[in-house]
Protein backbone atom coordinates (compact mmCIF):
# COMPACT_ATOMS: atom_id res chain seq x y z
CA UNK A 1 0.00 0.00 0.00
CA UNK A 2 1.00 3.48 -0.84
CA UNK A 3 2.09 5.34 2.23
CA UNK A 4 0.56 8.13 1.56
CA UNK A 5 -2.48 6.18 1.91
CA UNK A 6 -1.17 5.18 4.72
CA UNK A 7 -1.09 8.62 6.20
CA UNK A 8 -4.49 9.38 5.06
CA UNK A 9 -6.16 6.08 6.65
CA UNK A 10 -4.47 6.99 10.00
CA UNK A 11 -6.29 10.56 9.80
CA UNK A 12 -9.58 8.65 8.74
CA UNK A 13 -9.17 6.50 11.24
CA UNK A 14 -8.04 9.00 14.12
CA UNK A 15 -11.24 10.75 12.98
CA UNK A 16 -13.29 8.72 14.16
CA UNK A 17 -13.49 8.44 18.34
CA UNK A 18 -12.22 5.15 18.99
CA UNK A 19 -8.50 4.50 20.28
CA UNK A 20 -7.92 7.79 21.91
CA UNK A 21 -5.69 5.57 24.86
CA UNK A 22 -3.58 3.78 22.40
CA UNK A 23 -3.32 7.01 20.48
CA UNK A 24 -1.73 8.80 23.99
CA UNK A 25 0.06 6.18 24.68
CA UNK A 26 1.86 6.53 21.14
CA UNK A 27 2.19 10.07 22.30
CA UNK A 28 3.60 9.64 25.39
CA UNK A 29 6.11 7.40 24.27
CA UNK A 30 7.48 9.00 20.95
CA UNK A 31 7.81 12.06 23.18
CA UNK A 32 9.74 10.35 26.06
CA UNK A 33 12.09 8.54 23.59
CA UNK A 34 12.75 11.72 22.62
CA UNK A 35 14.05 12.80 26.33
CA UNK A 36 15.51 9.44 26.49
CA UNK A 37 18.15 9.52 23.14
CA UNK A 38 18.88 13.24 24.58
CA UNK A 39 20.09 12.06 27.68
CA UNK A 40 21.76 9.17 26.53
CA UNK A 41 23.58 11.71 24.24
CA UNK A 42 24.87 13.93 26.77
CA UNK A 43 27.26 11.51 28.57
CA UNK A 44 28.81 14.23 31.16
CA UNK A 45 24.70 15.18 32.25
CA UNK A 46 24.03 11.59 32.24
CA UNK A 47 26.84 10.62 34.76
CA UNK A 48 26.92 13.07 37.03
CA UNK A 49 22.88 12.90 37.21
CA UNK A 50 23.16 9.35 38.34
CA UNK A 51 25.72 9.46 40.29
CA UNK A 52 25.17 12.83 42.51
CA UNK A 53 22.93 11.66 44.94
CA UNK A 54 25.35 8.90 46.18
CA UNK A 55 27.93 11.11 46.70
CA UNK A 56 26.03 13.58 48.61
CA UNK A 57 24.76 10.49 50.60
CA UNK A 58 28.66 10.13 50.83
CA UNK A 59 29.06 13.47 52.28
CA UNK A 60 26.43 13.43 54.62
CA UNK A 61 27.12 10.13 56.16
CA UNK A 62 30.85 10.63 56.14
CA UNK A 63 31.14 14.64 56.83
CA UNK A 64 27.72 16.55 58.74
CA UNK A 65 27.33 13.20 60.69
CA UNK A 66 29.84 13.71 62.41
CA UNK A 67 27.93 17.00 63.90
CA UNK A 68 25.15 15.46 64.83
CA UNK A 69 23.21 15.45 68.25
CA UNK A 70 21.81 12.01 67.82
CA UNK A 71 19.30 12.53 70.74
CA UNK A 72 17.72 15.12 68.37
CA UNK A 73 17.20 12.92 64.89
CA UNK A 74 16.59 10.14 67.23
CA UNK A 75 18.62 7.95 65.44
CA UNK A 76 22.17 6.54 65.78
CA UNK A 77 22.38 5.86 61.89
CA UNK A 78 22.60 9.31 60.38
CA UNK A 79 23.16 7.93 56.65
CA UNK A 80 19.99 6.12 57.67
CA UNK A 81 18.46 9.23 58.28
CA UNK A 82 19.35 11.22 55.72
CA UNK A 83 18.79 8.41 52.78
CA UNK A 84 14.67 9.34 52.11
CA UNK A 85 16.61 13.50 52.52
CA UNK A 86 19.18 12.79 49.53
CA UNK A 87 16.24 10.92 47.83
CA UNK A 88 14.10 13.94 47.76
CA UNK A 89 16.84 16.37 47.15
CA UNK A 90 17.32 14.71 44.04
CA UNK A 91 13.68 14.49 43.26
CA UNK A 92 13.52 18.16 43.49
CA UNK A 93 16.73 18.77 41.44
CA UNK A 94 15.35 16.74 38.71
CA UNK A 95 12.36 18.49 38.81
CA UNK A 96 14.38 22.03 38.09
CA UNK A 97 16.56 20.46 35.65
CA UNK A 98 13.89 18.54 33.88
CA UNK A 99 11.88 21.67 33.34
CA UNK A 100 14.49 23.19 31.16
CA UNK A 101 14.15 21.21 28.00
CA UNK A 102 10.27 22.30 28.27
CA UNK A 103 11.70 26.16 28.42
CA UNK A 104 13.90 25.14 25.52
CA UNK A 105 11.14 24.09 23.35
CA UNK A 106 9.09 27.04 24.56
CA UNK A 107 11.51 29.60 23.74
CA UNK A 108 12.75 27.98 20.27
CA UNK A 109 9.51 27.70 19.08
CA UNK A 110 9.54 23.76 19.33
CA UNK A 111 5.95 23.99 21.46
CA UNK A 112 3.96 25.47 18.83
CA UNK A 113 5.50 22.63 16.27
CA UNK A 114 3.63 20.03 18.74
CA UNK A 115 0.70 22.04 19.46
CA UNK A 116 -0.38 22.73 15.66
CA UNK A 117 0.06 18.34 15.63
CA UNK A 118 -3.13 16.34 17.04
CA UNK A 119 -1.75 15.53 20.62
CA UNK A 120 -3.30 15.41 23.55
CA UNK A 121 -2.09 18.45 25.86
CA UNK A 122 -0.83 16.29 28.39
CA UNK A 123 1.21 14.09 26.51
CA UNK A 124 3.90 16.74 27.15
CA UNK A 125 3.89 16.71 30.79
CA UNK A 126 3.12 12.80 30.92
CA UNK A 127 6.30 11.97 29.11
CA UNK A 128 8.14 14.40 31.25
CA UNK A 129 6.83 12.41 34.03
CA UNK A 130 7.60 9.18 32.80
CA UNK A 131 11.23 9.83 31.66
CA UNK A 132 11.40 11.46 35.36
CA UNK A 133 10.52 8.28 36.94
CA UNK A 134 12.90 6.06 34.84
CA UNK A 135 15.54 8.27 35.40
CA UNK A 136 15.08 8.74 39.57
CA UNK A 137 14.49 5.24 39.78
CA UNK A 138 18.08 4.74 38.69
CA UNK A 139 19.23 7.15 41.18
CA UNK A 140 17.56 6.24 43.49
CA UNK A 141 18.50 2.39 43.49
CA UNK A 142 22.19 3.54 43.07
CA UNK A 143 21.97 5.22 46.05
CA UNK A 144 20.64 2.73 47.80
CA UNK A 145 23.24 0.43 47.04
CA UNK A 146 25.74 2.59 48.07
CA UNK A 147 23.91 3.41 51.50
CA UNK A 148 24.09 -0.67 51.66
CA UNK A 149 27.79 -0.37 51.49
CA UNK A 150 27.82 2.41 54.39
CA UNK A 151 26.09 -0.13 56.21
CA UNK A 152 22.26 0.90 56.27
CA UNK A 153 19.84 -1.80 56.24
CA UNK A 154 16.41 -1.02 55.21
CA UNK A 155 13.89 -2.16 57.60
CA UNK A 156 11.10 -3.26 55.42
CA UNK A 157 13.51 -5.02 52.98
CA UNK A 158 13.04 -5.08 49.15
CA UNK A 159 9.41 -4.57 49.18
CA UNK A 160 10.06 -1.56 51.20
CA UNK A 161 12.18 -0.41 48.70
CA UNK A 162 9.49 -1.10 45.83
CA UNK A 163 7.23 1.13 48.53
CA UNK A 164 10.07 4.12 48.43
CA UNK A 165 10.38 4.08 44.57
CA UNK A 166 6.40 4.18 44.62
CA UNK A 167 6.27 7.17 46.94
CA UNK A 168 9.17 9.05 45.01
CA UNK A 169 7.37 8.60 41.73
CA UNK A 170 4.31 10.04 43.53
CA UNK A 171 6.23 13.19 45.10
CA UNK A 172 7.53 13.46 41.12
CA UNK A 173 4.40 14.05 40.23
CA UNK A 174 4.03 16.55 42.12
CA UNK A 175 7.50 18.32 41.83
CA UNK A 176 7.63 17.78 37.57
CA UNK A 177 3.96 19.51 37.34
CA UNK A 178 4.42 22.34 39.65
CA UNK A 179 7.77 23.19 37.91
CA UNK A 180 6.45 22.60 34.56
CA UNK A 181 3.77 24.97 35.57
CA UNK A 182 6.13 27.64 36.29
CA UNK A 183 8.15 27.18 33.28
CA UNK A 184 5.21 27.37 30.88
CA UNK A 185 3.80 30.33 33.01
CA UNK A 186 6.75 32.89 32.99
CA UNK A 187 8.04 35.16 30.26
CA UNK A 188 11.52 33.72 29.93
CA UNK A 189 14.19 30.89 31.36
CA UNK A 190 15.74 33.48 32.97
CA UNK A 191 12.49 34.05 35.19
CA UNK A 192 12.09 30.08 35.56
CA UNK A 193 15.79 29.84 37.09
CA UNK A 194 15.38 33.00 39.65
CA UNK A 195 11.91 31.68 40.60
CA UNK A 196 13.56 27.89 41.15
CA UNK A 197 16.58 29.01 43.20
CA UNK A 198 14.08 31.31 45.20
CA UNK A 199 12.21 28.38 46.26
CA UNK A 200 14.57 25.09 46.39
CA UNK A 201 16.28 25.29 49.26
CA UNK A 202 13.48 26.84 51.36
CA UNK A 203 11.70 23.84 50.04
CA UNK A 204 14.38 21.57 51.29
CA UNK A 205 14.92 23.65 54.77
CA UNK A 206 11.52 23.47 55.39
CA UNK A 207 10.85 20.05 55.48
CA UNK A 208 12.09 17.12 57.59
CA UNK A 209 14.93 16.28 55.49
CA UNK A 210 17.25 17.68 58.13
CA UNK A 211 15.69 17.88 60.93
CA UNK A 212 12.42 15.77 62.66
CA UNK A 213 8.95 17.46 62.71
CA UNK A 214 8.87 17.04 66.59
CA UNK A 215 12.03 19.28 67.21
CA UNK A 216 11.02 22.10 65.24
CA UNK A 217 9.85 25.46 66.46
CA UNK A 218 6.13 25.38 66.29
CA UNK A 219 5.68 27.92 63.33
CA UNK A 220 8.05 25.73 61.36
CA UNK A 221 6.81 22.47 61.97
CA UNK A 222 3.33 24.12 60.35
CA UNK A 223 4.99 25.27 57.39
CA UNK A 224 6.62 21.92 56.93
CA UNK A 225 3.42 20.30 57.71
CA UNK A 226 1.96 21.94 54.21
CA UNK A 227 5.48 20.97 52.29
CA UNK A 228 4.92 17.57 50.00
CA UNK A 229 8.64 17.04 50.53
CA UNK A 230 7.78 16.24 54.15
CA UNK A 231 5.25 13.51 53.78
CA UNK A 232 7.62 11.64 51.11
CA UNK A 233 10.34 11.59 53.45
CA UNK A 234 8.64 10.93 56.55
CA UNK A 235 7.38 8.03 54.52
CA UNK A 236 10.49 6.71 53.24
CA UNK A 237 12.70 7.77 56.43
CA UNK A 238 9.92 5.25 58.13
CA UNK A 239 10.45 2.43 55.87
CA UNK A 240 14.20 2.69 55.78
CA UNK A 241 14.36 2.91 60.05
CA UNK A 242 11.13 1.57 61.68
CA UNK A 243 9.17 -0.91 59.70
CA UNK A 244 5.43 -0.66 58.14
CA UNK A 245 4.07 1.91 60.53
CA UNK A 246 -0.03 2.68 59.76
CA UNK A 247 1.14 6.34 59.64
CA UNK A 248 2.78 5.69 56.18
CA UNK A 249 -0.95 5.40 54.82
CA UNK A 250 -1.86 9.39 55.64
CA UNK A 251 1.62 10.69 54.24
CA UNK A 252 0.86 8.85 50.89
CA UNK A 253 -2.91 10.12 50.96
CA UNK A 254 -1.17 13.68 51.69
CA UNK A 255 1.11 13.09 48.53
CA UNK A 256 -1.42 11.80 46.59
CA UNK A 257 -3.57 14.83 47.27
CA UNK A 258 -0.52 17.21 46.61
CA UNK A 259 -0.23 15.37 43.10
CA UNK A 260 -3.36 16.12 42.23
CA UNK A 261 -3.28 19.29 42.82
CA UNK A 262 0.24 20.36 41.09
CA UNK A 263 -1.01 17.96 38.47
CA UNK A 264 -4.22 19.75 38.20
CA UNK A 265 -2.31 23.51 37.98
CA UNK A 266 0.22 22.33 35.68
CA UNK A 267 -2.30 21.45 33.31
CA UNK A 268 -3.86 24.61 33.80
CA UNK A 269 -0.70 26.85 33.09
CA UNK A 270 -0.44 24.39 30.19
CA UNK A 271 -3.67 25.48 28.49
CA UNK A 272 -3.28 28.68 29.41
CA UNK A 273 -0.19 29.12 27.75
CA UNK A 274 -0.46 26.90 24.99
CA UNK A 275 -4.15 28.32 23.94
CA UNK A 276 -3.31 32.22 23.46
CA UNK A 277 0.25 33.16 23.39
CA UNK A 278 1.85 35.65 21.05
CA UNK B 1 -14.33 24.41 -5.98
CA UNK B 2 -14.68 24.05 -2.15
CA UNK B 3 -12.81 26.55 0.26
CA UNK B 4 -10.42 24.89 2.28
CA UNK B 5 -9.72 28.07 4.26
CA UNK B 6 -12.53 30.91 4.93
CA UNK B 7 -12.14 33.58 7.34
CA UNK B 8 -14.96 35.85 7.74
CA UNK B 9 -14.38 38.91 10.44
CA UNK B 10 -12.04 37.04 11.46
CA UNK B 11 -10.04 39.69 14.48
CA UNK B 12 -7.42 39.48 16.85
CA UNK B 13 -6.47 41.92 20.08
CA UNK B 14 -3.48 41.98 21.99
CA UNK B 15 -4.44 44.01 24.93
CA UNK B 16 -4.83 47.36 23.21
CA UNK B 17 -3.17 46.37 20.02
CA UNK B 18 -5.17 45.16 17.22
CA UNK B 19 -3.38 43.29 15.32
CA UNK B 20 -6.02 41.46 12.96
CA UNK B 21 -9.10 43.98 11.54
CA UNK B 22 -11.78 42.02 10.22
CA UNK B 23 -9.72 39.97 7.50
CA UNK B 24 -11.48 37.74 5.29
CA UNK B 25 -9.57 35.19 3.45
CA UNK B 26 -10.93 33.06 1.12
CA UNK B 27 -8.66 29.74 -0.24
CA UNK B 28 -9.38 27.19 -2.98
CA UNK B 29 -8.47 23.46 -2.66
CA UNK B 30 -5.22 23.39 -4.91
CA UNK B 31 -4.23 26.89 -4.30
CA UNK B 32 -1.00 28.36 -3.68
CA UNK B 33 -2.13 31.37 -1.48
CA UNK B 34 0.27 33.90 -1.11
CA UNK B 35 0.04 36.40 2.34
CA UNK B 36 2.14 39.45 1.95
CA UNK B 37 3.29 42.03 3.73
CA UNK B 38 5.82 43.46 5.59
CA UNK B 39 6.92 42.41 8.92
CA UNK B 40 4.39 43.27 11.70
CA UNK B 41 1.73 43.08 8.79
CA UNK B 42 0.05 40.01 11.04
CA UNK B 43 1.07 37.47 8.59
CA UNK B 44 2.28 35.45 11.71
CA UNK B 45 -0.70 35.95 14.03
CA UNK B 46 -3.12 34.93 11.20
CA UNK B 47 -0.64 31.70 10.48
CA UNK B 48 -0.83 30.98 14.75
CA UNK B 49 -5.35 31.42 14.48
CA UNK B 50 -5.36 29.16 11.27
CA UNK B 51 -3.53 26.41 13.18
CA UNK B 52 -5.16 26.46 16.58
CA UNK B 53 -2.21 27.92 18.33
CA UNK B 54 -4.14 31.13 19.22
CA UNK B 55 -8.04 31.88 19.85
CA UNK B 56 -9.57 34.37 17.69
CA UNK B 57 -11.03 37.28 19.51
CA UNK B 58 -13.56 37.63 16.97
CA UNK B 59 -15.27 36.14 13.45
CA UNK B 60 -14.61 32.69 12.78
CA UNK B 61 -12.36 31.04 10.39
CA UNK B 62 -12.79 27.11 8.69
CA UNK B 63 -9.93 24.77 7.92
CA UNK B 64 -11.74 22.43 5.79
CA UNK B 65 -14.71 23.04 6.73
CA UNK B 66 -13.42 22.94 10.63
CA UNK B 67 -14.07 25.50 12.80
CA UNK B 68 -10.53 26.38 14.01
CA UNK B 69 -12.08 27.40 17.50
CA UNK B 70 -14.69 24.23 18.41
CA UNK B 71 -12.89 21.86 16.40
CA UNK B 72 -9.38 22.31 16.63
CA UNK B 73 -8.42 18.56 17.20
CA UNK B 74 -9.88 17.75 13.32
CA UNK B 75 -8.23 20.78 12.10
CA UNK B 76 -4.61 19.96 13.54
CA UNK B 77 -5.30 16.13 11.97
CA UNK B 78 -5.46 18.23 8.49
CA UNK B 79 -2.68 20.93 8.86
CA UNK B 80 0.97 20.38 8.27
CA UNK B 81 2.58 23.67 9.74
CA UNK B 82 5.89 24.59 9.07
CA UNK B 83 6.98 27.82 11.81
CA UNK B 84 8.82 30.89 10.73
CA UNK B 85 12.04 29.89 13.03
CA UNK B 86 13.41 26.21 12.53
CA UNK B 87 12.36 24.06 15.51
CA UNK B 88 14.77 23.33 18.09
CA UNK B 89 15.65 19.33 17.94
CA UNK B 90 18.71 19.11 19.98
CA UNK B 91 20.94 16.38 20.39
CA UNK B 92 19.15 14.05 17.89
CA UNK B 93 19.33 12.99 14.29
CA UNK B 94 17.16 13.52 11.18
CA UNK B 95 15.79 10.34 11.12
CA UNK B 96 14.94 9.98 14.92
CA UNK B 97 12.97 13.77 14.66
CA UNK B 98 11.43 13.10 12.13
CA UNK B 99 9.99 9.17 13.44
CA UNK B 100 8.97 10.51 16.46
CA UNK B 101 6.79 12.99 14.45
CA UNK B 102 5.48 10.82 13.06
CA UNK B 103 4.40 8.58 16.35
CA UNK B 104 2.82 12.20 17.46
CA UNK B 105 0.87 12.10 13.83
CA UNK B 106 -0.29 8.56 14.97
CA UNK B 107 1.10 6.65 12.14
CA UNK B 108 1.21 2.89 12.61
CA UNK B 109 4.29 1.85 14.41
CA UNK B 110 5.39 -0.47 11.79
CA UNK B 111 4.61 2.26 8.24
CA UNK B 112 6.71 4.67 9.92
CA UNK B 113 10.69 3.58 8.88
CA UNK B 114 9.11 3.68 5.57
CA UNK B 115 7.25 6.98 5.95
CA UNK B 116 10.23 8.62 7.31
CA UNK B 117 12.43 7.45 4.64
CA UNK B 118 9.79 8.88 1.92
CA UNK B 119 9.46 12.30 3.19
CA UNK B 120 13.61 13.07 3.92
CA UNK B 121 13.42 11.80 0.13
CA UNK B 122 10.92 14.59 -0.73
CA UNK B 123 13.65 16.92 0.69
CA UNK B 124 16.80 14.96 -0.28
CA UNK B 125 17.64 14.71 3.25
CA UNK B 126 17.86 11.02 2.97
CA UNK B 127 21.95 10.74 2.80
CA UNK B 128 22.08 12.81 5.76
CA UNK B 129 19.07 11.23 7.95
CA UNK B 130 21.74 9.88 10.52
CA UNK B 131 23.48 12.94 11.25
CA UNK B 132 22.92 15.10 14.70
CA UNK B 133 20.12 17.66 13.83
CA UNK B 134 22.95 20.29 15.23
CA UNK B 135 25.31 19.32 12.46
CA UNK B 136 22.68 20.37 10.06
CA UNK B 137 23.10 23.96 7.86
CA UNK B 138 20.42 26.52 8.13
CA UNK B 139 19.42 25.01 4.70
CA UNK B 140 19.03 21.67 6.03
CA UNK B 141 17.19 22.16 9.08
CA UNK B 142 14.50 23.93 7.35
CA UNK B 143 14.44 21.07 4.75
CA UNK B 144 13.82 18.81 7.86
CA UNK B 145 10.65 20.72 8.93
CA UNK B 146 9.63 21.19 5.86
CA UNK B 147 10.12 17.13 5.90
CA UNK B 148 7.67 17.02 8.81
CA UNK B 149 5.04 19.00 7.89
CA UNK B 150 4.64 16.14 5.13
CA UNK B 151 4.70 13.03 7.27
CA UNK B 152 0.59 13.07 7.55
CA UNK B 153 0.20 14.12 3.58
CA UNK B 154 -1.69 16.97 5.02
CA UNK B 155 -4.59 18.12 3.19
CA UNK B 156 -3.45 21.87 4.01
CA UNK B 157 0.25 22.79 4.42
CA UNK B 158 1.07 26.05 6.28
CA UNK B 159 4.08 27.57 5.25
CA UNK B 160 5.08 30.92 7.54
CA UNK B 161 8.20 32.70 5.24
CA UNK B 162 9.85 29.01 4.42
CA UNK B 163 12.75 30.59 2.99
CA UNK B 164 13.70 33.62 5.85
CA UNK B 165 17.49 33.54 6.13
CA UNK B 166 17.85 31.53 3.87
CA UNK B 167 20.93 31.34 1.04
CA UNK B 168 19.90 31.27 -2.85
CA UNK B 169 20.18 27.52 -3.35
CA UNK B 170 18.29 26.42 -0.20
CA UNK B 171 15.98 29.37 -1.30
CA UNK B 172 15.52 27.86 -4.50
CA UNK B 173 15.16 24.02 -3.12
CA UNK B 174 12.16 25.52 -1.25
CA UNK B 175 10.52 26.97 -3.88
CA UNK B 176 10.81 23.64 -5.76
CA UNK B 177 9.59 22.31 -3.28
CA UNK B 178 6.23 24.19 -3.18
CA UNK B 179 5.69 23.36 -6.73
CA UNK B 180 5.98 19.92 -6.30
CA UNK B 181 3.90 20.00 -3.73
CA UNK B 182 1.11 21.93 -5.66
CA UNK B 183 1.51 19.31 -8.67
CA UNK B 184 0.87 16.55 -5.95
CA UNK B 185 -2.85 18.19 -5.44
CA UNK B 186 -2.03 20.00 -1.76
CA UNK B 187 -3.24 23.36 -0.77
CA UNK B 188 -0.30 25.68 0.20
CA UNK B 189 -0.64 29.02 2.62
CA UNK B 190 2.17 30.63 2.51
CA UNK B 191 3.04 33.54 4.15
CA UNK B 192 6.10 35.70 3.09
CA UNK B 193 7.54 39.63 2.70
CA UNK B 194 9.32 38.66 -0.84
CA UNK B 195 7.65 39.86 -3.19
CA UNK B 196 10.09 37.47 -6.01
CA UNK B 197 8.52 34.61 -4.00
CA UNK B 198 4.69 35.58 -4.12
CA UNK B 199 5.17 35.94 -7.76
CA UNK B 200 6.62 33.24 -8.59
CA UNK B 201 4.51 30.41 -6.38
CA UNK B 202 1.50 31.93 -5.86
CA UNK B 203 -1.89 32.03 -7.72
CA UNK B 204 -3.45 33.24 -5.24
CA UNK B 205 -2.08 36.45 -3.23
CA UNK B 206 -3.55 38.57 -0.48
CA UNK B 207 -1.84 41.60 0.23
CA UNK B 208 -1.88 42.06 4.39
CA UNK B 209 -0.65 45.79 5.67
CA UNK B 210 -1.18 46.83 9.61
CA UNK B 211 -3.79 43.57 10.27
CA UNK B 212 -6.30 44.68 6.96
CA UNK B 213 -6.07 42.86 3.59
CA UNK B 214 -5.32 45.69 1.70
CA UNK B 215 -6.52 43.12 -1.84
CA UNK B 216 -6.53 40.17 -2.63
CA UNK B 217 -6.00 38.26 -6.65
CA UNK B 218 -3.64 36.68 -8.62
CA UNK B 219 -0.13 38.24 -8.76
CA UNK B 220 -1.39 39.15 -12.80
CA UNK B 221 -4.89 40.38 -11.89
CA UNK B 222 -3.31 42.74 -9.01
CA UNK B 223 -0.12 43.54 -11.54
CA UNK B 224 -2.55 44.48 -14.04
CA UNK B 225 -4.97 46.75 -12.25
CA UNK B 226 -1.73 48.43 -11.21
CA UNK B 227 -1.78 49.40 -14.92
CA UNK B 228 0.69 48.37 -17.92
CA UNK B 229 3.91 50.04 -16.88
CA UNK B 230 5.49 51.98 -13.98
CA UNK B 231 8.18 55.16 -14.79
CA UNK B 232 10.18 55.81 -11.89
CA UNK B 233 11.60 59.30 -11.78
CA UNK B 234 13.92 60.95 -9.54
CA UNK B 235 13.88 64.03 -9.38
CA UNK B 236 14.19 67.21 -6.53
CA UNK B 237 11.30 68.77 -7.56
CA UNK B 238 8.94 65.72 -7.62
CA UNK B 239 5.81 67.76 -6.39
CA UNK B 240 6.38 70.52 -9.98
CA UNK B 241 7.32 67.47 -12.28
CA UNK B 242 3.87 65.98 -10.82
CA UNK B 243 1.98 69.00 -11.20
CA UNK B 244 3.37 69.36 -14.80
CA UNK B 245 2.40 65.98 -15.78
CA UNK B 246 -1.09 64.67 -14.01
CA UNK B 247 -3.16 66.62 -16.26
CA UNK B 248 -1.73 64.35 -19.37
CA UNK B 249 -4.44 61.78 -21.14
CA UNK B 250 -1.80 59.00 -21.14
CA UNK B 251 -0.75 59.05 -17.07
CA UNK B 252 -2.72 56.82 -15.39
CA UNK B 253 -1.70 57.10 -11.82
CA UNK B 254 1.46 59.10 -9.99
CA UNK B 255 2.02 58.20 -6.93
CA UNK B 256 5.28 59.24 -4.80
CA UNK B 257 7.73 57.02 -3.68
CA UNK B 258 9.87 56.75 -0.34
CA UNK B 259 12.68 58.59 -1.69
CA UNK B 260 11.47 61.54 -3.43
CA UNK B 261 11.55 59.79 -6.82
CA UNK B 262 7.52 59.52 -8.68
CA UNK B 263 6.30 56.52 -10.26
CA UNK B 264 4.04 57.55 -12.78
CA UNK B 265 1.83 54.38 -14.09
CA UNK B 266 1.47 54.60 -17.76
CA UNK B 267 -0.34 53.03 -20.84
CA UNK B 268 2.86 52.73 -22.49
CA UNK B 269 6.58 53.27 -21.04
CA UNK B 270 8.14 53.19 -24.61
CA UNK B 271 5.63 56.51 -25.22
CA UNK B 272 5.43 57.96 -21.51
CA UNK B 273 8.84 58.49 -21.30
CA UNK B 274 9.55 60.59 -23.93
CA UNK B 275 6.87 61.90 -23.11
CA UNK B 276 7.80 62.72 -19.31
CA UNK B 277 11.56 63.70 -20.10
CA UNK B 278 9.85 66.26 -22.99
CA UNK B 279 7.54 67.96 -19.99
CA UNK B 280 10.67 67.91 -17.69
CA UNK B 281 12.31 69.88 -19.97
CA UNK B 282 9.43 72.42 -21.14
CA UNK B 283 8.94 73.20 -17.16
CA UNK B 284 12.78 73.33 -16.07
CA UNK B 285 12.65 70.55 -13.72
CA UNK B 286 15.73 68.70 -13.38
CA UNK B 287 14.83 65.60 -13.62
CA UNK B 288 17.30 62.46 -12.38
CA UNK B 289 17.40 58.91 -13.49
CA UNK B 290 14.47 57.74 -15.37
CA UNK B 291 13.70 54.21 -15.29
CA UNK B 292 10.68 51.89 -16.69
CA UNK B 293 9.31 48.38 -15.38
CA UNK B 294 6.99 46.06 -15.49
CA UNK B 295 4.43 46.82 -12.52
CA UNK B 296 5.55 44.13 -9.93
CA UNK B 297 3.96 43.06 -6.85
CA UNK B 298 5.64 46.20 -4.83
CA UNK B 299 3.56 48.73 -6.85
CA UNK B 300 0.21 46.73 -6.40
CA UNK B 301 1.62 47.27 -2.32
CA UNK B 302 2.72 50.94 -3.11
CA UNK B 303 -0.71 51.42 -4.51
CA UNK B 304 -2.89 50.39 -2.11
CA UNK B 305 -0.87 51.59 0.62
CA UNK B 306 1.23 54.76 -0.35
CA UNK B 307 3.96 52.78 0.56
CA UNK B 308 6.97 50.33 -1.01
CA UNK B 309 7.06 47.28 0.57
CA UNK B 310 11.03 47.31 0.23
CA UNK B 311 11.25 50.65 2.51
CA UNK B 312 8.92 49.21 5.15
CA UNK B 313 11.40 46.09 5.42
CA UNK B 314 14.45 48.28 5.53
CA UNK B 315 12.36 50.57 8.15
CA UNK B 316 11.74 47.32 10.08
Amino acid sequence: MNIEQVARETRARDDTTGGARRRWAQEVLALTRRWWIELLRERLNLASSITQPAIWLVFFGAGVGRAIDEDVIGTGDYTGFMLAGIITFTIVGNGVAGAMPLLWDKETGYLDRLMSMPIARSSVIVSRFVFQVAQQTAQILLVVIVAFVLGVRIATGPLGLVVILLTAALLTMSVTAAFSALAYAVPQHGTFFAVAGFVTLPLLFMSNAFVPLDVMPGWMEVVARANPLTYAIETMRTLVLEGWEPRILLSLAALTVAGGLCLALGTWQFRKQTGDRT
Amino acid sequence: MDAVIETSGLRKVFGDNVAIEDLDLHVEAGDVFGLLGPNGAGKTTTIRMLTTLLAPTAGTARVCGFDVATRSSDVRRRIGYVQQTVAYRGLLTGRECVEIEAALYHLPGREIPARAAAVLEAVEMLPHADRRWTTYSGGMKKRLDLACGLLHAPEVLVLDEPTLGLDVQSRHNVWEFVRDRRLGGATILLATNYLDEADQLCNRVAIIDRGRVVVQGSPAELKRSVGADVIEVATPEPERLRRAIESEGWVKNIVAGDQGDLHVYVEDASLGMPAVMRLGLEHNIELGRVTYSQPSLDDVFLLHTGRELREVEMAS
